[in-house]
C-alpha cells in the first residue's frame, strides 16, 4: 500500500518535540532579553531607565551579555549623555521618589524626539527644570523669574538682567549671569528660531558684582524680555560641550535650575519624569516627582483622567474637550479652572482683493454672522461673543470695544447702501463690477462646521459663497497666494503677544510665517506697529493698544467669530493652581504652590 | 533502441524543465529589480509632490525667520540644489546604506527606524502571526463543518468583527479593559522597561489587532475550504477511509491555503507602516504613527526610508509567497 504522503505517527511526535523544545528555548530567549536591558539600567543608578532603546538593542544587549562584555548599557543613549557631559545622578542627593507625591498631567502634545533644544513640545514642558529669566504673571504682565529685576537703556538698545542669588543647578553649581549670557547666545547661534538673537545682539556682558548680564543689541528691541520669558536658561558648564544641540538627542538625566530637573525622557513609555532639583533653595514642592503623561488621542486622555490615571490635562493653546466636561464633573473627583484664552478664532479677510478690500462690505459681513450660535456650538458655552476690536478681555491693556452683533437687516442694508444690490433678481447680490458675488471661504479642517455656518449666514444676506476645506499643508500655500476671499484660522496666546503684540503679528503685511496672514499694509496700522515696537513705557504702550483695539473695531482687518475659555480640569486633592495667560497651568507658581489635601 | 529513445526524451524533458525553471527565476529578477528601482524613484517623488514647504514646517506657524535664514536651513537640507541632484544625493546615499537625517526628530533615519521596527514586529508582528494562525484554523474548521450552529455564531461574529473599524475596536477593547476593569493599561509599550510590563501593556493591542487579522483570515479560509471539500481529490481521500480531521488537514487546508499566502504577503507589508490607527488609541510609538507624523511635518528622508523598508518588505513578502506558492502547489513550480 502506498504511503500517504506527510508525517507518520511517530514523526509526527517526534515533530511536535521538537517545536515544543525550540518554542520552551524561545520563550526562554525573549524573557531574558528584557532583563538584559533592565540591569544596564540598574548600573547607570536609574530605577527608571532611559529606556528608549528598541527590542534590536535589547537583542544586541543580550547577546553582547551572553559573550562575557561587562557594563553594558541599557540604552545608547544613556551612555551618550555621560560622553556628552551630562552628569549621571549617582552623584547627587536623590529626593524621596517612589515615597512621595506624584503629581500626573495628561497631554496631548506629544514630544516626538528626545533632543532637548530641537521639540518644541520638549521645550514648553521643559520650563519646570530650565525656568526662563522672565515669567507673565496672572494678569499678563511680564516680571522677573530666574531674573529678580530688570532695567532698560532710554533707547530700548541696552537691556540688564539681575540675576536671583538662591539659584543652583541640580548637580550643585550655582547658577551664574554666564549660564544667561551663554544661553542667549547659543540659541541665536544654534536654532533657527531664535536667529534673530544673532542678527541682532551687538555685545553682552556679565558682572559677578550685582549678578547680572547686560545685553546690547544693534538697534532698538522693546520685546526682549518677552522673548526672554520663552527660552529656557541652560548650564554653560554642561551644554558648552555640545556643538549642535538642534541634533543632540539624551533621554536624560538634563541638569536644570528649577525646583525640579528632567529626570527621564521615556518616548516608548509615553512620559517625562521631574524630579525634585536637590539644591533648590526657593519655596519647596510639595510633590516629589512631577509625571507629564503623552496621549495620542485626546479621547483616551480623557478616559485617564476619569479613571484617576492623571490628575490633570495641560495643552498648549488649547483647552480640555468641552464636550468632556460634563463626564469629568459626575465623577465628583474634579474642578475645573475656567479662563479666556488670549487666542482666538477668526475670519480673515483678503485685503487685497474686492469685495473684501471694502470696509463697508466686511462691516456687513459682521452683521451677518450669528455669533451667539457659533459661540454655543463650537465651545458648548464655554466661549462668548467677541467685540470688535479682536483682542480678548484677558490679554493686558485690553480694551471695551462695540460687541459683535447679529443683525441680517443691518448687514443687508449696509450692502445695499454700498452699492451692492441684486439688479437681475437671482437672489445674490452683485458685485460692483456687475457680476454676481461669490465669496471662496477657505477652511482649515478644525473649522469644517463654523464653515458650514459661515456660508449659511452669508446666504441670508444674498451673497453666495464657496467652501473650500484644505490640509495644513494646501491651506498655508493659498494663504500665502492669498488665493481666497475669507477664511477661518485661529491666533495661540504666544501668536497674539508676538510682533508688535495684541495680534498685529498675523496682520502686518511685513511679516511672513506660517499661520499668520500679512494681509494688511495700511500705512496707520504699520505705524502704530512701529511705534509699539519702539517703546518700552507702559503708559505709552498702554494708548497705543487702546488705539490698535479701535484700528480693529473700524477697519475690521479681522472679523473675530468667538473668545473661547481656556478649561483646565483638577483633581480636587491638589490645590494651589495657578494659570497665566501664555502657558496656562503649566509655570512655577503652579507647581510651588500645589499642595495634596 | 526504444529504451535509448525514451531516454533521450526524459533528458529532453528533463533540460526543458531546468531551462524553463531558470527563465522563470531569471524573468522573475528582472521583475523585482525593475520593481525596486521604481519604487526608489517614487519614494524619491512622492514625498515631493505633496504640497508645502519641509523648511517653513520646521520652523512652526508663528515664529518670523528673515529669508536669509530661511535659505540658509533650505542648503542644509540640501533642498536648495536643482531636484536630480536632489535625486543623485538619494540614490548615493542609498548605495552608502545612508537613509539621511530626520528633520524633526533630529536622529539618522536608519536609527529611528531601528528603534520602530523592532516595537513595530513586536506589537503587529505578533498579532498577524496570531491573527494567521487562529483564523487559518478556526477558517478551516468553520469551512469544513459550516451547517453546525457553532461554526455558523462564529463566523457570524467574525464577519461582525471584520466590519469594525480598528480604531473603534481599539477604543471599545480599552473603555471596556482598561477604563472599565482597570485590567490593563492606557497607553505606552510599558510603563517600566521589564517583560512583565511590556506584555501587560501590549496585551490589549496585540489581542485587538490579532482578532481583526483573524476575522479577514478566517473568511477567505472558510471560504476556501467549503470550495476545496467538493473537489474529487477530498472524494477520493474519504473513500479511501481517511478521517475528516486527516483529509482536511493533510489534503484540503494545503490547496485552500494559497489566498492566505497571498493574505499574509500583503500582510506583511502592512506590518512595517504599523497599525496607525491602533497605535494612536494606545499611544504606541510604531512606525505608523512615525509616517504620519513625517507626512504632516514634510520629514522627507523619514518619509523615503520608511517606504523603502515597507516597500522591500513587500518585495520580500511576494518573492516568499512565489515559494511557498511553489512548495503548496505544484502546478506553479510547472513550467508554463
Amino acid at each position: 500500500m502506498k504511503q500517504i504522503k506527510g508525517f507518520t505517527g511517530p514523526e509526527l511526535k517526534k515533530e511536535l518535540k521538537r517545536w515544543l523544545i525550540y518554542s520552551v528555548l524561545m520563550t526562554i530567549f525573549c524573557s531574558n532579553i528584557c532583563p538584559a536591558g533592565a540591569v544596564g539600567t540598574e548600573d547607570s543608578g536609574e530605577n527608571l531607565s532611559a529606556s528608549n532603546g528598541g527590542i534590536f538593542d535589547r537583542i544586541i544587549t543580550y547577546i553582547k551579555s551572553l559573550l562575557g562584555e561587562e557594563n553594558v548599557q541599557s540604552s545608547e543613549n544613556v551612555s551618550g549623555a555621560s560622553t556628552a557631559g551630562m552628569p549621571s545622578t549617582a552623584g547627587m542627593p536623590q529626593s524621596a521618589g517612589s515615597e512621595g507625591t506624584v503629581l500626573k498631567i495628561a497631554t496631548p502634545n506629544v514630544i516626538k524626539s528626545a533632543s532637548f533644544i530641537g521639540d518644541s513640545n520638549l521645550g514648553v514642558f521643559a520650563h519646570l527644570s530650565n525656568p526662563p529669566l522672565m515669567k507673565m504673571d496672572s494678569e499678563g504682565h511680564l516680571v522677573g523669574q530666574l531674573a529678580e529685576s530688570y532695567n532698560v537703556s532710554e533707547n530700548n538698545t541696552c537691556w540688564t538682567f539681575y540675576l536671583r542669588d538662591d539659584l543652583y543647578w541640580s548637580d550643585g553649581e550655582p547658577v551664574t549671569p554666564e549660564d544667561v549670557e551663554f544661553s542667549i547666545r547659543y540659541y541665536g547661534k544654534k536654532t533657527p528660531w531664535a536667529s534673530w538673537i544673532n542678527e541682532t545682539l551687538e555685545s553682552s556682558t556679565v558682572s559677578g558684582v550685582n549678578n547680572s548680564v547686560t545685553f546690547k543689541f544693534n538697534k532698538p528691541y522693546t520685546r526682549v524680555n518677552l522673548e526672554f520669558a520663552t527660552y529656557n536658561i541652560l548650564p554653560a558648564h554642561i551644554w558648552k560641550t555640545i556643538e549642535n544641540p538642534m541634533e543632540y538627542t539624551n533621554n536624560g538625566p538634563y541638569v536644570g535650575c528649577g525646583p525640579y530637573y528632567l529626570k527621564l525622557i521615556d518616548l516608548n513609555a509615553g512620559k517625562l519624569v521631574f524630579e525634585k532639583n536637590p539644591y533648590w533653595k526657593g519655596k519647596a514642592p510639595e510633590s516629589e516627582t512631577v509625571e507629564v503623561h503623552f496621549y495620542s488621542s485626546v479621547d483616551v486622555a480623557t478616559l485617564a483622567l476619569e479613571n484617576g490615571e492623571v490628575d490633570t490635562y495641560y495643552k498648549y493653546a488649547g483647552s480640555y474637550s468641552y464636550s468632556g466636561i460634563e463626564q469629568l464633573e459626575k465623577t465628583g473627583n474634579f474642578d475645573f479652572i475656567e479662563k479666556t484664552d488670549i487666542g482666538l478664532v477668526f475670519l480673515a479677510p483678503n485685503l487685497k482683493k474686492a469685495p473684501l478690500s471694502d470696509e463697508d462690505f466686511r462691516d456687513a459681513l459682521a452683521y451677518a454672522i450669528n455669533y451667539e450660535e457659533i459661540v454655543n456650538l463650537e465651545t458648548l458655552g464655554y466661549g462668548k461673543v467677541p467685540n470688535r476690536g479682536f483682542v480678548p478681555p484677558t490679554m493686558e491693556n485690553f480694551k471695551e470695544t462695540e460687541k459683535l452683533e447679529y443683525n441680517p437687516e443691518k448687514a443687508r442694508e449696509i450692502l445695499e447702501k454700498a452699492g451692492y444690490s441684486d439688479s437681475n433678481g437671482n437672489g445674490v447680490l452683485e458685485g460692483k463690477d456687475g457680476k454676481d458675488i461669490k465669496l471662496e471661504i477657505l477652511i482649515r479642517p478644525d473649522y469644517a462646521r463654523t464653515g458650514e455656518l459661515l456660508e449659511e449666514y452669508f446666504e441670508q444676506v444674498g451673497l453666495d459663497s464657496d467652501l473650500r476645506t484644505a490640509d495644513a499643508d494646501t491651506w498655508f500655500t493659498l494663504k500665502d497666494k492669498y488665493e481666497y476671499d475669507l477664511t477661518v484660522t485661529r491666533s495661540t496666546p504666544w501668536g497674539m503677544l508676538m510682533h508688535a503684540s495684541w495680534g498685529s503679528g498675523y496682520f502686518d503685511s511685513r511679516r511672513t510665517g506660517q499661520g499668520v496672514m500679512h494681509n494688511l499694509d495700511d500705512p496707520e496700522f504699520l505705524q502704530l506697529c512701529d511705534d509699539i515696537l519702539a517703546t518700552t513705557d507702559p503708559e505709552e504702550l498702554d494708548g497705543y493698544s487702546s488705539e490698535l483695539q479701535d484700528y480693529y473695531a473700524e477697519n475690521l482687518p479681522a472679523i473675530p467669530l468667538y473668545w473661547n475659555n481656556v478649561v483646565t480640569p483638577y483633581n480636587r486633592h491638589f490645590e494651589g493652581w495657578y494659570t497665566d495667560p501664555l502657558y496656562g497651568i503649566y509655570n512655577l507658581d503652579t507647581f510651588l504652590n500645589l499642595h495634596e489635601v | 533502441m526504444r529504451r535509448c529513445e525514451a531516454g533521450e526524451a526524459f533528458e529532453n524533458n528533463t533540460l526543458k524543465t531546468v531551462s524553463g525553471t531558470m527563465r522563470e527565476a531569471v524573468k522573475k529578477t528582472f521583475r523585482y529589480a525593475a520593481s525596486f528601482l521604481l519604487i526608489v524613484t517614487l519614494n524619491f517623488a512622492l514625498p515631493r509632490l505633496m504640497p508645502g514647504d519641509p523648511v517653513k514646517n520646521l520652523i512652526g506657524e508663528e515664529v518670523y525667520v528673515s529669508e536669509a535664514v530661511m535659505e540658509e536651513l533650505r542648503a542644509e537640507m540640501g533642498l536648495n540644489r536643482p531636484i536630480y541632484e536632489q535625486f543623485t544625493a538619494y540614490i548615493g546615499d542609498l548605495l552608502r546604506f545612508d537613509l539621511g537625517y530626520s528633520y524633526h526628530l533630529h536622529s539618522p533615519v536608519a536609527e529611528v527606524l531601528r528603534e520602530r521596527i523592532g516595537w513595530t514586529l513586536l506589537f503587529v508582528g505578533v498579532s498577524v502571526l496570531l491573527g494567521a494562525v487562529l483564523g487559518t484554523l478556526l477558517g478551516a474548521y468553520a469551512g469544513w463543518k459550516p451547517e453546525t450552529k457553532a461554526n455558523r455564531l462564529i463566523c457570524c461574529g467574525f464577519i461582525a468583527l471584520s466590519c469594525t473599524p480598528p480604531y473603534f475596536l481599539a477604543l471599545l477593547c480599552l473603555d471596556i479593559f482598561a477604563f472599565e476593569l482597570g485590567l490593563f493599561p492606557f497607553k505606552g509599550f510599558y510603563d517600566v522597561p521589564t517583560p512583565g510590563s511590556v506584555i501587560h501593556h501590549m496585551f490589549l493591542p496585540v489581542t485587538v489587532m490579532a482578532v481583526f487579522s483573524a476575522s479577514r483570515n478566517f473568511l477567505i479560509m472558510r471560504g476556501s475550504v467549503i470550495q476545496e471539500k467538493g473537489q474529487l481529490y477530498a472524494t477520493y481521500a474519504r473513500a479511501k477511509g481517511l478521517y475528516d480531521i486527516s483529509i482536511l488537514f493533510r489534503h484540503v487546508i494545503k490547496n485552500a491555503s494559497l489566498p492566505i499566502i497571498t493574505l499574509l504577503a500583503l500582510d506583511f507589508g502592512f506590518l512595517f507602516s504599523g497599525a496607525l490607527f491602533t497605535e494612536i488609541v494606545f499611544s504606541l510609538n510604531g512606525m505608523g504613527t512615525l509616517i504620519y507624523d513625517a507626512i504632516i511635518g514634510k520629514d522627507y528622508p523619514v518619509l523615503q526610508g520608511s517606504f523603502l523598508v515597507i516597500a522591500l518588505a513587500v518585495l520580500l513578502a511576494n518573492m516568499l509567497a512565489d515559494l511557498l506558492y511553489a512548495v503548496a502547489d505544484p502546478r506553479v513550480r510547472r513550467p508554463t
